[in-house]
């Protein structure tokens, strides 16, 4: 690791000031991603922010139908969070599928979707349950969130506070991991909310994006068959050592399936 | 206190420190004073170097030397030395054997290859420098294929080395086997591949080293399996007397073979350590580590079968070829030679074999013994061709095999490739396999599978391992004043539990405590020789060394008990742990007999203190052949290609079983790692641009605990060989080679239905699907 | 450079490290608990697992400045002085280990799941090992290790609250 200047603050604004006063501040939320890239001297940021001691941005809260989780809020929190169990199960499991035990400990669902690894868990579950994320700043709904790989709508210092879920009648997310590294090959988070199905495909291309034609095939009938012969255009997704285009392509059609039928319990 | 006997599942000693955190191991080594070691390694898989320029890292702040690869040159140190069993090709002519600088100074030849080396008072300012140290390259066009080495037109490694063949060899009969093929009903013909794979031992390997100025020597801790080896290549490598380096490694985090060769960075260790004097300390990181480790197996090859229409086996001939590396590791051209020549064929009788092979050299870390080192490849190549026979035959594999296992009273034979197979009962081994695997409740289970839309497949894999590895080893037992007493071994566990299967061996002899014996081994003061690990030798040649060496102990301890009895030491015997006058109430235990040797007063005048101390050299013949059979279960979902194993059964022939709750761990971890190459692990070179691009645990998939079948394992107990008196034969490396023939033939039987014959390894979800679909 | 202060093991603790100091290195180097292993680059093998706060976690991928404050927990404090935990006696009845490098990981892992999960399954067990690698065993006597030793913890709690 390159040297950098470690600063803690205690609170939300403090963070915010650090980060616009410092050359090249870097958040940094549990550290699992940050802390192997900034170990294998691919960033060199001046100054790390780290966010784990501003109490107000962890927590679980449920109201009016709707989910939220303060970003700080590590994987296992989700996972094993009753309320979350309670209203949105699909949600815990797929944060209990995240990583390893050691790395659900610490991670954070804000530093997952502010880094928007193309083969992340959490982006696939902002995207199927259409969340909103609020930031210092804003709120920005899950389809302008996810802009590109690696790639958010958050501006320079903007700073994750939470993700509100609404809580969907029916969920599910089915994840094809890769063997080594756990992140998904190909993942699918399906959700029906009255006629309203979300399908959200994370792994398979290079940020993860909503399946338009299984959406209005699942919404006329919410079952697997419905979209069996319905694929997904794969020309632009990943080709790469853990998987071609294709084989990505025929994954999201068979997670697809599947989630939908775990959704159906 | 308590007595032990051989077979016993005696628990480890080692364990009370490694379970406590209070191991040593090789980053856990403080000689004091000391500075970090970092290599700077190439980029390129192919390049030629025009010079360096070290100015700014010599600059930094904290740095105490860059060697380059110009500085090693300048020295003259000898070349990386090969040791091949294999030594010339089949016309005679010598094998070609590149020269290997340490540290390369005019051309590299792989991603990874050292070409500096920086010293600096931290790791943090090390890794610093080595982004400072400029080196100017001229990229070379580069080939990370051994197929495409050998093709005409492919970019050349070594200038003195035409159309990169390092070997061309030849073993077997080759007219018998075509008259065999001749006169066959019919010949199954598969190609197939031994996917390429590292050790990846959880531990990097790494050094610590420092040079004493007043006599000239120098100290070095080394994660190594292989440290008198090491050593004396070191010694030659910097042409120094061997006797000036004094050799340990400490506490060894798994080996596999990766940590069995000699490699430039421990050399350059010690140089660096007497240029800056003071110690100096080397650990790679896992990235260095997949980059710079042998990597292991890496053959494509064409398997023949001449068969009969009744199944009767006649003829087998394999056509492989093999890989090197950007050079000759230490056993070099060996593993694709003789390494899997020796056990073709398997335990089946065939009227006559061949086998051919080439190896070539690509721009890629040099290949060296991966466990089993050449068998693995060998029975995989003969447990495939089989499975494909009884498809073609359209016979049940299970009797296919019965009716070809050569038959116990056809042993001992000499097979067509010279092995000496003395002893063993192939077919009741491979019943008792069966009989395991509940055949009863598969019917059941495959329906239950089908339920799920999912496939279920069995296969059973009968295997033929030959171990012994290094000839000699070396024990030596001394008695301490205080009442311990010691036991060096030259042999060397790195993991497998000669701590305690040792003194095990040699409690059980003397019949003494075991806590009494205090246990050394990998240090060259302690043992004057040492064959290390390699080759299931730990029990093979460290068990019969200490066994004999304990003998010799025994036999002048009757000299102690044949003057207190006032008899002549020919009346003396020894029998379960005491000396005895039959025909006499006189008996004398062993521990009486250590504590007299102690004392001039209990001693006759001819002997003195000490006068049991004993070191002994045991020298094997004929390599030992163990063997025994794997059985698999596997079931596969069709729709994504995923593939679960989900039961294990193994029967093995070790002969004398020491310890058998560490022969358990030695199989179940080398089905592990059968497993592992059978399903998951590849390293991958890019063909293009050379790249390593399995270059980390994220890339390249290790079995995790879920990944693994439930094993339930048994022995054939028999057939102790007679090539040795402890009648061991090696268990350490049978597990790689029963493993992936089993499983991979397990899915191929899952998919039958979907016509599926043949799937490369490692049979990812990708590679699986793909075949269900293009069946 | 900051000031880091926890209790480790027990004891409190502290240094001066640097903001890139991470908790792995504070912990073999500074304090020389070397017992805490560094197997891999990127998070997966799991030889560095200790617990922060009672919680497992991987000292590889956190900065000892994130331990500000808490109670650290390392494979050099399990044992009761020379009395091995009820674990560590299961991994050594169960051959649980063979070179040992991984060890110090797996019992830490081993100690957090029972802690959620005191009677967990075959198949809970070997899920519950995801983050951990071990290339010497094929995993069964760990898996096996790790129910015995769950079955002695209960045991163990079970007799503490009769007695």
């Amino acid at each position: 690791m390159y040297e950098f200047n470690f600063q803690r603050p205690a609170n939300s604004d403090a963070a915010i000031d650090a980060q616009a006063n410092a050359e090249d501040g870097q958040y940094m939320a549990g550290g699992q991603t940050i802390i192997p890239v900034l170990k294998q001297r691919l960033a060199m940021p001046s100054d790390v922010i780290d966010l784990g001691a501003i109490e107000d941005l962890s927590g679980i809260t449920i109201a009016d139908g709707t989910v939220t989780i303060g970003a700080m809020t590590t994987h296992t929190d989700v996972a094993t969070s009753g309320d979350v169990l309670g209203a949105i199960p699909a949600l815990a499991d797929l944060a209990s599928m995240i990583g390893d035990p050691h790395v659900r400990n610490r991670g954070t669902i804000g530093g997952s979707i502010a880094n928007n690894d193309p083969a992340a868990d959490y982006p696939a579950a902002v995207l199927g349950l259409g969340a909103t994320v609020h930031t210092n700043q804003r709120t920005i709904i899950a389809d302008e969130f996810f802009t590109d790989l690696f790639e958010t709508a958050l501006d320079e210092g903007e700073l994750i506070t939470n993700v509100a879920f609404p809580v969907p009648d029916q969920a599910a997310y089915m994840k094809f991991p890769n063997p080594a590294s756990r992140y998904a090959i190909a993942g699918v988070f399906v959700s029906r909310t009255g006629a309203d199905v979300r399908v959200a495909v994370t792994g398979a291309a290079t940020c993860v994006f909503r399946a338009a034609e299984m959406e209005r095939a699942l919404a006329g009938n919410f079952n697997p068959d419905a979209i069996e012969g319905i694929g997904v255009d794969g020309t632009d997704f990943n080709n790469d050592l853990h998987a071609s285009a294709e084989y990505r392509t025929h994954l999201v059609s068979v997670m697809a399936k599947r989630a939908v039928a775990k959704a159906l319990g | 206190m308590s007595k032990v006997k051989i077979r016993d599942s005696v628990r480890r000693i080692e364990d009370l420190r490694f379970l406590t955190g209070t191991g040593n191991y090789i980053d856990d080594v403080v000689i004091g004073g000391e500075v970090v070691g970092v290599v700077v390694r190439s980029p390129y898989a192919h390049a030629k170097i025009n010079g360096f320029d070290a100015t700014d890292a010599e600059a930094l702040d904290g740095v105490l030397a860059v060697i380059t690869g110009a500085e090693w040159a300048a020295q003259n140190f000898g070349p990386i030395p090969t040791n091949s069993a294999v030594k010339e090709n089949r016309d005679g002519t010598p094998i070609s054997v590149p020269d290997r600088p340490c540290l390369a100074s005019e051309r590299v030849r792989y991603v990874g290859e050292a070409v500096a080396f920086v010293v600096a008072e931290t790791l943090a300012i090390a890794r610093q420098a080595v982004e400072l140290v400029d080196v100017d390259y001229d990229p070379l066009p580069a080939v990370t294929h051994p197929v495409k080495a050998l093709e005409p037109g492919a970019p050349q490694l070594h200038d003195a080395i035409e159309g990169n063949l390092c070997v061309d060899w030849e073993l077997g009969d080759k007219d018998g086997t075509e008259k065999a093929f001749a006169a066959a009903d019919r010949i199954i013909t598969l190609e197939l591949h031994n996917n390429r794979v590292t050790g990846a031992p959880i531990e990097p390997r790494g050094a610590v080293a420092y040079y004493d100025d007043a006599s000239g020597t120098y100290t070095i801790y080394q994660s190594s399996q292989n440290i008198h080896a090491n050593r004396n290549q070191m010694a030659t490598i910097l042409g120094i007397d061997k006797d000036n380096i004094h050799h340990v490694a400490p506490d060894v985090g798994g080996g596999f073979g990766a940590k069995n060769s000699v490699y430039p960075e421990p050399v350059i260790t010690l140089y660096a350590t007497k240029k800056v004097g003071r110690p100096v300390k080397w650990v790679n990181d896992r990235a260095e580590s997949f980059l710079s480790d042998t990597h292991g197996r890496s053959q494509y090859s064409t398997v023949e079968m001449a068969v009969m229409n009744d199944g009767t086996f006649k003829g087998l001939r394999t056509t492989t070829i093999g890989e090197m590396g950007a050079y000759c590791g230490t056993v070099g051209a060996f593993t694709p030679t003789g390494g899997s020549a020796r056990t073709q064929g398997g335990p089946y009788a065939f009227e006559a074999m061949y086998y051919s092979a080439k190896a070539g050299f690509t721009n890629t870390a040099p290949l060296d013994p991966y466990r089993g080192a050449g068998r693995p490849e060998g029975s995989f190549q003969i447990e495939r061709i089989v499975e494909l026979a009884a498809r073609e035959l359209d016979m049940d594999p299970v009797e296919l095999r019965r009716k070809n296992l050569i038959p116990k009273d056809a042993l001992p034979l000499v097979t067509s490739m010279g092995l000496d197979v003395d002893c063993g009962d192939f077919p009741t081994v491979f019943e008792k396999t069966l009989a395991m695997t509940d055949r009863a409740g598969y019917e059941a289970r495959a329906a239950a599978s089908q339920a799920q839309g999912k496939c279920r497949g069995f296969a059973i894999a009968p295997y033929l391992e030959c171990t012994g590895g290094m000839p000699k080893e070396h024990a030596v037992i001394s008695f301490d004043d205080d009442g311990s007493v010691s036991l060096a071994i030259g042999s060397h566990s790195t993991g497998m539990g000669h701590e305690t299967s040792l003194p095990q061996i040699l409690a059980a002899q003397l019949g003494i405590d075991i806590e009494r014996i205090k246990f050394t081994q990998a240090d060259t003061d302690a043992t004057p020789l040492g064959g290390g690990h390699g080759g299931s030798r730990g029990m093979e040649m460290g068990g019969n060394a200490v066994l004999q060496t304990a003998g010799e102990v025994i036999e002048k301890g009757k000299a102690i008990a044949a003057h207190h009895f006032e008899c002549s030491v020919d009346d003396v015997e020894f029998d379960d742990g005491a000396y005895i006058q039959p025909g006499s109430n006189n008996t004398m235990t062993m521990d009486n007999a250590i504590n007299a040797a102690q004392d001039h007063s209990t001693l006759p005048d001819d002997l003195a203190p000490g006068c049991l101390d004993t070191g002994s050299t045991f020298e094997r013949g004929i390599i030992s052949i163990p063997n025994g059979c794997h059985a698999a279960e596997a079931e596969v979902d069709p729709e994504t290609g995923a593939v679960q194993i989900t039961g294990f059964w193994v029967v093995d022939d070790f002969g004398t079983i020491v310890n058998p709750m560490l022969a358990d761990g030695q199989v179940m971890g080398g089905i592990g790692q059968g497993l592992g190459q059978a399903l998951l692990e590849q390293a991958i070179y890019d063909e293009e641009s050379g790249q390593l691009v399995t270059g980390s645990l994220i890339d390249y998939a290790l079995p995790r605990a879920e990944d693994m079948p439930p094993m339930r394992l048994d022995y054939y107990e028999d057939s102790p060989t007679k090539k040795t008196p402890l009648g061991a034969k090696g268990a350490g490396e049978a597990g790689c080679c029963g493993a992936p023939p089993a499983i991979v033939n397990a899915v191929l039987d899952a998919l039958k239905g979907h016509g599926v014959t043949h799937i490369e390894m490692p049979l990812t979800p990708e590679m699986v699907w793909q075949a269900v679909r293009d069946a | 450079m900051p000031t880091l202060s926890m209790t480790v093991n027990g004891e409190q603790v502290s240094g001066e490290v640097e903001g890139r100091t991470l908790l792995v290195d504070f912990l073999r180097e500074n304090l020389r608990l070397t017992g805490t292993h560094v197997g891999c680059d990127t998070s997966q093998c799991g030889a560095c697992v200790v617990h922060v706060d009672g919680v497992s976690m991987k000292s590889c991928t956190m900065l000892a400045l994130h331990a500000q404050g808490t109670e650290v927990a390392t494979i050099e404090g399990v044992a009761n002085g020379d009395t091995l935990h009820p674990m560590q006696e299961a991994f050594r009845e169960n051959h649980g280990l063979q070179c040992g490098f991984c060890t110090p990981g797996m019992v830490m892992t081993a100690l957090a799941l029972v802690k959620d999960n005191p009677d967990p399954t075959d198949a809970e067990v070997r899920h519950g090992l995801e983050g951990n690698l071990c290339r010497c065993t094929g995993y069964q006597n760990i898996v096996h290790a790790i129910l015995d030793g769950a079955k002695a913890m209960r045991e163990g709690a079970a007799n503490e609250g009769e007695s």
